[in-house]
């Protein structure tokens, strides 16, 4: 086939060059990763969750492998928004590739002031809104576990962005389609999901949980037929992009969530055991592409036979 | 264990770490990091690095499996070394258990860079003489090593801080390079605090990705504005007075 695949993909208003991005906090601000690829050839970057103020996160041990996984309980640190802005946003800038920022807080009017701030800075593409943390408010349970909430928090922050929304959402729930169409209502442009799954290891000689947090986030291989599940069930619910993450490890990981209904995917775990992943995916899928002589990616998404 | 490899990993120096790559399937997902032990070299060219390993796990235990002519994927050299300086002529090595592995290429670089002129004092523990490593080689160097074993079936029956102490008290060293376990650098952390010494320790904790992306690595800093350090980018070699161990 002569032709070049193409592979852009749209999320709101941001236009991708290929489907492939980097998960948030899976990828820093990018810079770390800079010696093993060439970022511009990502379809999209999503930097480290980011709050208002800095944050230190939880004690240490923060993260631990598991069977086919890891849990990891950071604790969401981040330098904070200042800080964002004058020390990593200076080099995000050079770069050709979309960037997003993933942002969280502990009130929906923290959510409100960090999009509007954000808004103020052409060279950042979108937000992704984490909705997986606790609502200070609501006795610390997360925004993103009651579908009312979720519609408040989305609300506030398509308020104060034109940029591209795109709402993260979280596993650890009863029916991720209520919250994903209470989401779609409140003026998402695109889903992402999931985050991880909720999860623990105890050491059995010292009768201790592991993680200091006691309880942290599972990832990686361990979580992808639960993500792949989402996305489909999600995929069919509603008619926004849906951006699939959750044990991505190569090519083939990607496709399946593609076929499943995900416009784009993110990559996360894979990042740290073979930082070059993300590109090697973008290679992948254009080569799997080719063979099969697919000449728009538009072909495969949604493309589930059942 | 010897690698033989090429690019910027022969330019490590001491205190730097690798992560490996031991993945079988999805099993044993993440890399786990190894302090480089020394740059072999043949005919004066650098021509490898070398790994000294303790089987502790899944993934040490499969480290051990491999062959010669096997080949591994590795990330390095990662992290800062320890800081060196002509100006320091009365130096510590403490090392305790495994935590050799860094030392050791610590002790071969001094060796080099000061034409043999200054002779750090070694002092190596274990739990037993099983764990004693590289003993041989700190003293083919012509360095006094000082050993001692929790069951005294080698050296002194004692921790290796308790002589170490009394070394220290006696004619203050202008450094002091240590790796071990927590509890032995806490004991070095205290003394270093009393006697006001200048001491450099090789850190450990559990990593994801050990280039700084995903901020698992932490130890808690001593600046409560700081509140932790990442072992991986603001280490693994720290001035012990900066962390709260
Ligand atoms: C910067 C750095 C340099 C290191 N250099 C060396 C080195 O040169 N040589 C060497 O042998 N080891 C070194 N380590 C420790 C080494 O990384 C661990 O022993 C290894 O990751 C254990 O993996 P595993 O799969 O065998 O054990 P796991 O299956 O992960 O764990 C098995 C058991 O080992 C314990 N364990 C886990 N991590 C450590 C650890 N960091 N130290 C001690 N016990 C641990 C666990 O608590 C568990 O009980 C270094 C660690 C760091 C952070
Ligand atoms: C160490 C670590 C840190 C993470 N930090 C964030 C974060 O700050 N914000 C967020 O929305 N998701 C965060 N995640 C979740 C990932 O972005 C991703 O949703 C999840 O890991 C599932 O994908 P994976 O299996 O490919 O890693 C983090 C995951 C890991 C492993
Ligand atoms: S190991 Fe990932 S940040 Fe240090």
């Amino acid at each position: 086939m002569a032709n070049h695949p193409k592979t852009a993909v749209s999320i709101g208003p941001a236009d991708l060059k290929n489907c492939v991005m980097t998960a948030s906090g899976t990828f820093g601000y990018a810079g770390e990763f800079a010696g093993f690829m060439d970022l511009n050839r990502l379809g999209g970057i999503i930097v480290k969750g980011l709050s208002l103020k800095p944050s230190g996160g939880n004690p240490p041990p923060r993260i631990v492998e598991t069977a086919c996984g890891m849990l990891n309980a950071i604790g969401l640190e981040n330098v904070g928004l200042d800080a964002f802005i004058e020390k990593k946003l200076p080099f995000l800038k050079t770069l050709s590739t979309p960037v997003f920022v993933n942002i969280y807080g502990t009130t929906i009017a923290e959510y409100a002031e960090l999009a509007q701030r954000l808004e103020e800075i052409p060279e950042i593409a979108g937000l992704e809104v984490n909705i997986s943390c606790p609502n200070v408010k609501k006795g610390g349970i997360a925004f993103g576990a009651d579908p009312a909430t979720a519609h408040d928090v989305v609300t506030a922050v398509r308020r104060k962005t034109t940029k591209s929304l795109m709402v993260k959402l979280s596993p650890n729930v009863t029916d991720i389609t209520h919250i994903a169409c209470s989401v779609v209502d409140a003026g998402a442009d695109a889903l992402s999901l999931i985050n991880t799954i909720t999860g623990m290891a105890i050491d059995v000689e010292t009768r201790r949980p592991i993680l200091a947090n006691i309880t942290g986030g599972l990832s990686g291989p361990a979580i992808k037929p639960v993500a792949l599940r989402m996305v489909w069930q999600v995929a069919q619910k509603v008619d926004i992009p849906i951006v699939g993450v959750g044990g991505i490890m190569g090519t083939g990981d990607a496709l399946e969530f593609l076929i499943a209904g995900a416009s784009a995917v993110q990559i996360g775990t894979a990042n740290f055991v073979n930082p070059k992943t993300a590109v090697e995916v973008v290679d992948g899928i254009e080569a799997w592409m080719k063979a099969n002589e697919i000449e728009n990616i538009h072909e495969i998404i949604g493309s589930i036979r059942v | 264990m010897g690698l033989s490899c090429e690019g910027t990993l022969l330019r490590a120096v001491p205190g730097q770490f690798i992560m490996v790559r031991l993945k079988a399937g999805n099993d044993l997902l993440l890399r786990r990091p190894f302090s480089i032990h020394g740059i072999v070299t043949s005919r004066g060219n650098p021509r490898g690095i070398e790994l000294l390993y303790k089987v502790v796990g899944k993934g040490t235990f499969r480290l051990s499996e491999y062959r010669e002519g096997d080949s591994l994927d590795v990330i390095g050299p990662l992290g800062n070394g320890f800081t060196i300086s002509e100006s320091y002529e009365r130096i510590h090595i403490v090392s305790g258990g495994i935590g050799v592995a860094p030392l050791r290429f610590l002790a071969m670089h001094i060796e080099r860079v000061t034409g043999g002129k200054v002779k750090p004092q070694v002092f190596l523990g274990g739990r037993s003489d099983a764990d004693l490593l590289c003993t041989k080689e700190f003293i083919d160097l012509g360095l006094p090593v000082q050993i001692t074993t929790d069951d005294g079936s080698s050296g002194d029956q004692c921790l290796i801080t308790d002589p170490w102490e009394v070394s220290v008290s006696v004619n203050p060293p202008q450094m002091i390079y240590a790796c071990g376990p927590m509890s032995m650098l806490q004991c070095i952390g205290g003394i270093v605090s009393k006697h006001g010494l200048l001491c450099e320790a090789s850190i450990e904790s559990a990593m994801a990705c050990g280039i700084g992306a995903c901020l698992g690595c932490v130890v808690r800093a001593k600046d409560i504005n700081e509140q932790y350090k990442h072992v991986c980018i603001d280490g693994p070699v720290f001035n012990i007075q900066d962390l709260k161990i």
